[in-house]
């Protein structure tokens, strides 16, 4: 045994005053050096779990995590892993169920309403850690590196490790799991990075980097060596953390909004050379008020000493909110580079409060990289890997604002300034939200649905509310000031289209029909495919975090990991992907043929177009642009499709669309449907790119017009392989009912529903058992009878045996 | 066909949502003389406030409507960097503005379907009625599609009376929310001040909030 690991015997863990727990992944544990220790660990404590009534705590969601995984189906699994996998979590479960019976292992504890095993442990540690000396015994490095951070932190015995052959516990030094938290983050950056991350790999990520720092400071470790020249994502050191007072301690999470706000009496304000007193945490004095810079919607800024500016509200906004929020910033000691926040309070002749000192911004208001062209003229060398690193530092300071729970509220274009060395200032720290003082402004662009329609200095923001702002800031970073909600066919309402959370950018093998016409699907196409997924998530109403919002740090995981991808020509093969403005789809694969347009001259303008037929490339001989007014709009779909998204049909130009309802009324499909239905089966994309006239038309006609027709009925009837039972993960509805339910407007359903008789696929039964116990139990008795097509070859000889399980579960 | 697709980019490369401004001005006879020129004039300098505005110049689209014997396009809706100051109006014949008027909403109709055809985001239009006199032709179906659009808060109105001679009640039907306004003389310098920093301050707010006009700012123009 090396010195990185402590051997310990269970029976210690099996006395009173202790707990032992174990993980999922140890009844999964592949490793044929510790295989039969589990059987070991319980020869070997048994009588002492019986004696000190003190079974093993195996949570319920760690079986129910097991029982998913027993009841896939090994016949349809390819990898011999996942079928050994699948045998695995059977045997535990009968284990752990005659276990049970016995009194060695206790299954009641814990509940489903946590989605991960991991927050539960951390749960039940934190909740018992007064009471009890824990060891959970689990192969997941990231919750070790979290229960060892909690027990740094309450200063308690909670450990983490796993069963050697023999039966004892195998507990890890700190530096060691320093080490592996680090090779760990390093594959799933690298991942990231590939393209090849799934959500897991980018959430990992986004928590593993700051969770290492913080595991780095808390128990004083080595840091990593850094690589010379490998700037993206090193968890040693994040940029934002250097330079922060260290000192200073956050607000407040939980204030109740403070009363409102009241305008406060003053004898007079002061201008351009008037003495004014000043006030910070632990000096004051006077001076004369410098030149005035600049007026807004709340009052004059003026020149203070060197470095600073000093703003001098109007008499509207003399008010006892600005008045003690300004106070408390003065007195937090919260100091970093381009966070514009008060530090010194500035009182008029008579002694009464008008305003603040605070440092100076520099640079020019976010605005100007929302508008693209005046972006190309005042940043020509700028690429999208600038941008990127403005969205960086930008999240840098929202996160740590945020760790002091400040909440911006306003956050817009013009509260931001960017330097030319992209830092990122954030202005007006008086309207901020602390301490129960509302943010008592707001954009409408910026807001959430929830707080739409609320006034804004009435009601605190909550922190959903928050990252949906921070979500559109970034996306109008990337996309140069396009809207996220932005699509065609609105009447311009913003409130509207925000409400409807329908995020219209190609996704996917989504319907794309409502794309806003330009070059904007071309920039959304090259967006780096981790981004694009927190995107889509979190602005459609059907993604998995429009409710549960990305935070800063999360955001920060999948910048930097797109940063480092851009810097890497191996996975970012595609040299428009860096531009601040593509012109035309992603390249399909690094073989892709890529040219400069003859024409017009642009670089990188022409992209081949892979054909399936002839198994090659057809390189256009003109860009986008330059083919004609006719095509434009109209991407060659096949390329688009090369983009990992699938093909995009006309979106822009009239006569596109046009001709395709044109078609559409031919083969009697209703013309609302008609793109959405060609466009998904790529076929369209025949017309679009020989585009012109009827004859080509004609020609689609002649040649696919039948297969068109006959794709369409098979579509309609088959399973849509992206949409996943929620419970059972398997395909579970066709393409015609989820388009049903899209046309009706009502959410397509995310799991099976009963089939006759309330009975359900194996595998898929509803997580509620209390007041149905009786029909759950008839369900898993009915499999036998025959059901629908799909569930029949689901049955498994497994059945049977599950049949006790499921009676205890929902009993 | 070159520079209808040199408008088309504009339209769709830049994301900042648009105010649509439409100019229905009177150009019959009796604006001969010293008003058409001093109305040239503060057309041009209007669009001159509008560029310089650094909100305003991403923000306003804006056309010219005129109404005399009958209705006609002065020039369609563009950017302000596309669009050349005009020389000159003619004044003649007679006052079409039921014609003029339904023209103007006309073709903010069509730029509004181009909007949303196009995705781009949009703050509902603005109309600027001038005359100064009466209208020679039905205003009635005009009268009610206007009032109409700014009872569903879909247009935004201004009537303005140039010179005693200018029908004020007239153009109080074309106004339900507030009273038409008489020019003060010929102020019109003055009034496209006023009207390019009303432009400038919706450009900076965002589509959907009501924004409060600077009424005091009338003093300098308008005789109320």
């Amino acid at each position: 045994m090396s010195l990185d690991v402590q051997l310990l015997d269970p029976v210690e863990f099996l006395q009173p005053n202790r707990r032992l727990l174990i993980d999922t992944n140890i009844f999964m544990d592949p490793d044929a050096r510790r295989a039969g220790g589990l059987k070991r660990l319980f020869e070997r404590g048994q009588d002492a779990i019986l004696e000190n009534s003190n079974p093993i705590v195996v949570p319920t969601k760690v079986i129910g995590e097991l029982t998913k995984q027993s009841r896939r189906d090994p016949s349809r699994e390819a990898e011999e892993r996942t079928k050994v996998a699948i045998k695995k979590a059977g045997i535990a479960l009968s284990f752990l169920e005659d276990a049970s019976k016995v009194g060695l292992v206790r299954k009641d504890l814990g509940d489903d309403s946590n989605p991960y095993a991991d927050d539960l442990f951390l749960r039940i540690f934190e909740r018992f850690a007064p009471a009890y000396e824990m060891c959970l015994l689990t192969r997941d490095i990231t919750i070790k590196l979290r229960i060892r951070l909690l027990a740094h932190r309450l200063d308690k015995r909670l450990l983490t490790g796993v069963v050697t052959k023999d039966g004892d516990l195998e507990i890890e030094s700190d530096q060691s799991l320093f080490d592996r938290g680090l090779r760990k983050y390093a594959l799933r950056t690298s991942n990231v990075a590939e393209g090849n991350g799934n959500f897991k790999d980018r959430s990992e990520v986004a928590s593993l980097e700051p969770l290492l720092e913080q595991f780095r400071q808390a128990l004083d470790l080595k840091a990593p060596e850094a690589k010379a020249g490998d700037r993206p994502a090193k968890p040693s050191a994040p940029r934002g953390s250097s330079g922060r007072a260290p000192t200073a301690q956050p607000f407040s999470s939980t204030s109740k909004i403070k009363p409102r706000d009241a305008v406060l009496a003053f004898a007079s304000l002061p201008t351009e050379g008037d003495r004014v007193s000043w006030e910070s945490a632990s000096k004051s004095g006077t001076f004369l008020l410098g030149s005035l810079l600049g007026e807004g919607g709340e009052g004059s800024v003026y020149q203070g000493d060197r470095n600073t500016v000093v703003k001098i509200f109007d008499k509207e906004h003399v008010t006892r909110h600005r008045k003690e929020k300004v106070e408390l910033l003065v007195r937090s000691g919260i100091q970093a580079k381009g966070l514009c926040i008060p530090s010194a309070m500035v009182c008029n002749a008579a002694g009464e409060f008008v305003g603040y000192v605070m440092p100076k911004a520099t640079g020019r208001e976010a605005r100007t990289i929302f508008n693209i062209r005046k972006l190309e003229k005042d940043f020509p060398t700028w690429n999208k890997s600038d941008l990127v690193d403005i969205c960086i530092s930008f999240l840098e300071q929202v996160q740590h604002l945020h760790s002091m729970n400040i909440i911006l509220g306003d956050i817009n274009p013009k509260n931001l300034m960017i330097d030319d060395r992209k830092n990122v200032f954030i202005i007006d720290a008086d309207s901020w939200q602390l301490e129960g003082y509302p943010c008592p402004v707001g954009t409408p662009m910026y807001t959430s649905p929830a707080m739409l329609g609320k006034t804004y200095a009435d009601d605190l923001r909550s922190m959903e509310d928050e990252l949906f702002a921070v979500g559109t800031m970034l996306f109008q970073i990337v996309m140069t000031g396009q809207f996220p909600y932005m699509r065609t066919g609105t009447d311009g309402d913003m409130v509207q289209l925000i409400k409807e959370g329908n995020f219209a950018f190609q996704y996917e093998n989504r319907n794309n029909k409502d794309q806003p016409d330009g070059d904007w699907k071309f920039i959304w196409s090259h967006i780096h495919k981790p981004v694009k997924d927190l995107f889509w998530h979190t602005f459609h109403k059907e993604g998995k975090r429009y409710r549960k919002r990305p935070t800063a740090v999360e955001w920060l995981g999948v910048f930097k990991a797109y940063k480092a991808y851009l810097g890497n020509e191996q996975f970012s093969f595609d040299p428009m992907s860096n531009s601040v403005r593509p012109i035309r789809p992603k390249a399909f694969k690094p073989d892709t043929p890529i040219r400069d347009c003859p024409t017009c001259g642009r670089k990188h303008a022409i992209a081949g177009i892979w054909n399936d037929e002839s198994q090659d490339y057809f390189v256009p001989s003109a860009c986008n642009k330059c083919r004609g007014s006719s095509v434009r709009g109209a991407i060659p779909a096949r390329s688009a499709r090369a983009g990992l998204d699938p093909p995009q049909p006309a979106t822009a130009t009239s006569t596109g669309k046009t001709r395709v309802s044109a078609l559409a009324k031919q083969y009697g499909i209703a013309s609302k449907d008609a793109l959405e239905k060609l466009s998904a089966l790529g076929e369209f994309a025949k017309t679009a790119s020989s585009s012109v006239g009827p004859d080509a038309v004609r020609r689609f006609e002649t040649a696919y017009g039948a297969e068109l027709r006959s794709a369409l009925r098979q579509r309609t009837k088959a399973l849509d392989p992206s949409r996943r039972c929620a419970r059972c993960r398997n395909p579970f509805i066709t393409y015609g009912n989820v388009e049903w339910h899209q046309r009706a407007g009502k959410p397509v359903p995310t799991t099976h529903k009963p089939g006759p008789g309330g009975t359900y696929p194996p595998g898929c039964f509803p997580p509620s058992p209390s007041p149905r116990g009786s029909t759950t139990t008839t369900s898993t008795t009915s499999d036998n009878k025959p059901k629908k097509k799909a569930t029949k070859q689901q049955q498994t000889t497994t059945t049977k045996k599950k049949k006790g399980f499921w009676s205890w579960l929902f009993d | 066909m070159a520079a209808f697709n040199i408008g088309a980019d504009d339209l769709v490369d830049n994301p900042t949502p648009r105010v649509p401004v439409s100019l229905c001005l009177d150009t019959s006879g009796s604006m001969g003389g010293s008003p058409i020129e001093e109305l040239v004039r503060g057309v041009n300098l209007f669009y001159d406030a509008i560029d310089e505005d650094d909100d305003a110049h991403d923000s306003a689209e804006i056309n010219i409507v005129e109404f005399n014997s009958s209705a006609g396009l002065v020039h369609d809706f563009a950017s302000i960097e596309r669009l050349e100051r005009i020389s000159s109006l003619t004044a003649s014949g007679a006052t079409a503005m039921g014609a003029g008027v339904n023209l103007a909403l006309d073709t903010l109709d069509r730029r509004k379907a181009t909007y949303s055809g196009s995705g781009v985001l949009y703050y509902q239009p603005w109309l600027v009625l001038m005359t100064d006199g009466g209208p020679t032709d039905n205003i009635d179906l005009a009268v009610r599609r206007v009032v109409d659009l700014v009872e569903a808060k879909k247009l935004t109105v201004f009537p303005i009376g140039i010179g005693s001679g200018a029908d004020m009640n007239t153009l109080a039907r074309f106004s339900p929310n507030r009273p038409p306004l008489r020019l003060d003389g010929l102020k019109f310098k003055e009034f496209f001040e006023w009207l390019s920093k009303s432009v400038a301050r919706v450009s900076r707010s965002t589509p959907g909030d009501t924004v409060k006009l600077d009424l005091e700012g009338l003093a300098g123009w308008a005789e109320l």
